[in-house]
């Protein structure tokens, strides 16, 4: 263990995130991509500040800073100031602004589970540690990093890494989306990966932008309301088939996501049975999202044809949230000897919020 | 080295690298002292097929990518390594030490790297079983995560097969230049893998059946070449 270096900089973490804050506030308080640089230099020139890095997503708002205030209330005060006159909040809403407001070892603590996403919404999802990154990368460009934010930082992703590496927090699927792609991932390649939606439903739309979003081939709408069918075939750029014509296109795609009102099966053996010769015993993946359903269960009985419903997709993405649960604590083991290791040797303190 | 991603763990892939280097020192000590190929007793033919294993691994693991050398590879060049050791009068001296024919040592050593392949593709069909297990049944867990796409691994199948398909056809063309005799005991039983493994290769062309048949195919058809190294060392 090192001993933490002397030094009259003292870091600060002022923040507010989904659990802190509604979605209200935060949207009110939310830095536009293009406005961090001017931030952080803003944050710069206060009184007794000197390095400066802002970090801005959905569901936080965090301000990484370094001042030589004697007494951080003072430096925390300086910063809630900054942001209620940055975004020009009134009285009522500054009132409303819930921070937490954290000191060297737990300010450090608390970017080390940022990064490794033990902070998120989603645990262990890996998006938060490409946008610290980011985040990180506006300030040096923008010269408000220094000596000790460049080295907190580093720390920060080796941390993430580390984490990442030795334990199986990013595994499995926590939502019906993702294990959609998780289960046309050990089907298909992706890249190659045709997919059709039968049904224009909310939730077909999440998992075929899912599949879009980790790079599948092409996707194939239809829908009984055609025009709804081209409007989200544009959305996806795919292309829309008419509802009388999918079944013969099935043959042509590898995975399918029904999500139809019909009160009935809509989706049965008979009919991929003879998709199934055409493909030559091809894997295919249907996902049945409708409920009641569109496809007969006895489907999945047929050599090479993998359906899932919806209860599958739940049970599957309840189980990722638990195992990844599981991992929680030896996540936070290692960000403990990580912070050991870096000489933030303070206890844990708990989130102190105003 | 985890299964389905090759670019993982530097440094289990430089042990297995490691491994592979001293196994080849051990193959060609072997070699010298023996003065040939060293593959006429069941130990020196168990040795030689794991060592092609890893070698064939290496040739075409980054080519398909795919990491065969995971929980299922590994531990079975392990396992035949294993088994070269304790069998009974394992590594003996040659009888005689015959005039080397580099014809003679390329039929048999073309001969065992197929089985190499072969073992490879049952491995593969293993691993694709598995896969199909799980999603078939719903059941997405640990090991689920670790093995490739399913599609992917039937296609490794193949190549396998029709790899070790090529390797024999040569090593039985060179037997036939030779005028070996189809009633000599070694290459009876290669013919016999050949017939078996053509036939695999004439379904998987013609997708006679499905690819999870295909599959235990593989996998299955694998104890045929592996009992005939039996017999054919012990004849």
């Amino acid at each position: 263990m090192r001993d933490p270096e002397p030094n009259s900089n003292q870091l600060l973490c002022l923040g507010l995130n989904y659990r802190t804050t509604p979605i209200e506030v935060r949207e009110r308080v939310a830095f536009r991509e293009s406005m961090v640089p001017e931030a952080v230099q803003q944050i710069r020139t206060l009184p007794g500040f000197e390095e400066s890095v802002v970090l801005s997503t959905c569901n936080r708002v965090e301000l990484y800073a370094t001042h030589t205030h004697t007494d951080p209330r003072a430096a925390h005060d300086t910063l809630v100031g900054f942001l209620v006159q940055h975004f020009e909040l009134g009285q009522e809403q500054a009132e409303a602004l819930v921070t937490y407001k954290l000191n060297t070892a737990e300010a450090a603590r608390h970017l080390f589970r940022v990064v490794s996403g033990l902070d998120s919404m989603v645990l262990g999802e890996t998006e938060i540690f490409g946008q610290v990154k980011a985040a990180y990368q506006t300030a040096l460009v923008s010269g408000t990093t220094g000596r000790t934010l460049n080295k907190l930082f580093q720390q920060a992703f080796s941390v993430g890494k580390k984490v990442r590496n030795d334990t199986t927090i990013q595994r499995g699927s926590t939502s019906v989306g993702s294990v959609a792609v998780d289960l046309a991932e050990k089907v298909h390649d992706l890249n190659e990966c045709r997919v059709m939606l039968v049904g224009a439903g909310e939730m077909s739309r999440t998992c075929a932008q899912s599949l879009l979003s980790r790079g599948a081939k092409s996707i194939i709408v239809s829908n009984r309301s055609y025009d709804r069918a081209m409007e989200l075939a544009a959305e996806m750029k795919g292309s829309a088939l008419k509802f009388d014509e999918w079944e013969s296109a099935l043959h042509e795609v590898d995975v399918i996501i029904s999500s139809t009102s019909a009160p009935h099966f809509v989706i049965k053996p008979e009919l991929i049975e003879q998709v199934m010769r055409k493909r030559r015993w091809d894997p295919l993946l249907i996902i049945d999202i409708a409920v009641p359903r569109d496809v007969d269960p006895a489907v999945n009985n047929i050599e090479g044809v993998y359906l899932y419903d919806i209860d599958h997709l739940q049970a599957i993405a309840d189980e990722g949230r638990r195992e990844r649960e599981k991992q929680l604590s030896a996540c936070e083991r290692i960000i403990e000897d990580q912070l050991d290791k870096y000489g933030f040797t303070k206890p844990p303190g708990t989130l102190v919020t105003a | 080295m985890r299964s389905g991603d090759w670019r993982s763990r530097k440094t289990q892939l430089v042990t297995m690298t490691l491994g592979f280097l001293l196994q080849t020192g051990a193959v060609y000590l072997r070699g010298q002292i023996v003065g040939q190929c060293p593959m006429k007793s069941v130990s020196d033919v168990l040795v030689f097929i794991a060592w092609s294993m890893v070698l064939l691994y290496f040739l075409v693991g980054p080519t398909y990518r795919v990491s065969l050398l995971g929980m299922f590879t590994a531990p079975l060049v392990a396992g035949l390594q294993g088994i070269a050791f304790i069998v009974p009068g394992a590594f003996p001296d040659y009888a005689a030490k015959a005039q080397i024919n580099a014809y003679v040592e390329l039929h048999v050593a073309l001969a065992l790297i197929s089985y190499a392949a072969f073992a490879l593709a049952c491995i593969t069909g293993v691993m694709y079983l598995l896969q199909e297990r799980f999603l078939k049944r719903h059941k997405i867990g640990g090991l689920f995560y670790q093995l490739p796409p399913i599609q992917g691994l039937a296609k490794v199948i193949q190549r396998f097969v029709l790899l070790g398909l090529v390797l024999l056809s040569i090593s039985l063309g060179i037997s036939v230049k030779l005028h070996a005799p189809v009633t000599n005991t070694h290459v009876l039983f290669a013919w016999i893998v050949w017939g078996l493994y053509a036939l695999i290769g004439f379904i998987i062309w013609r997708h006679a059946l499905s690819p999870r048949q295909t599959a235990w195919l593989a996998a299955v058809g694998f104890v045929i070449p592996f009992i005939s190294l039996w017999l054919v060392t012990h004849a």
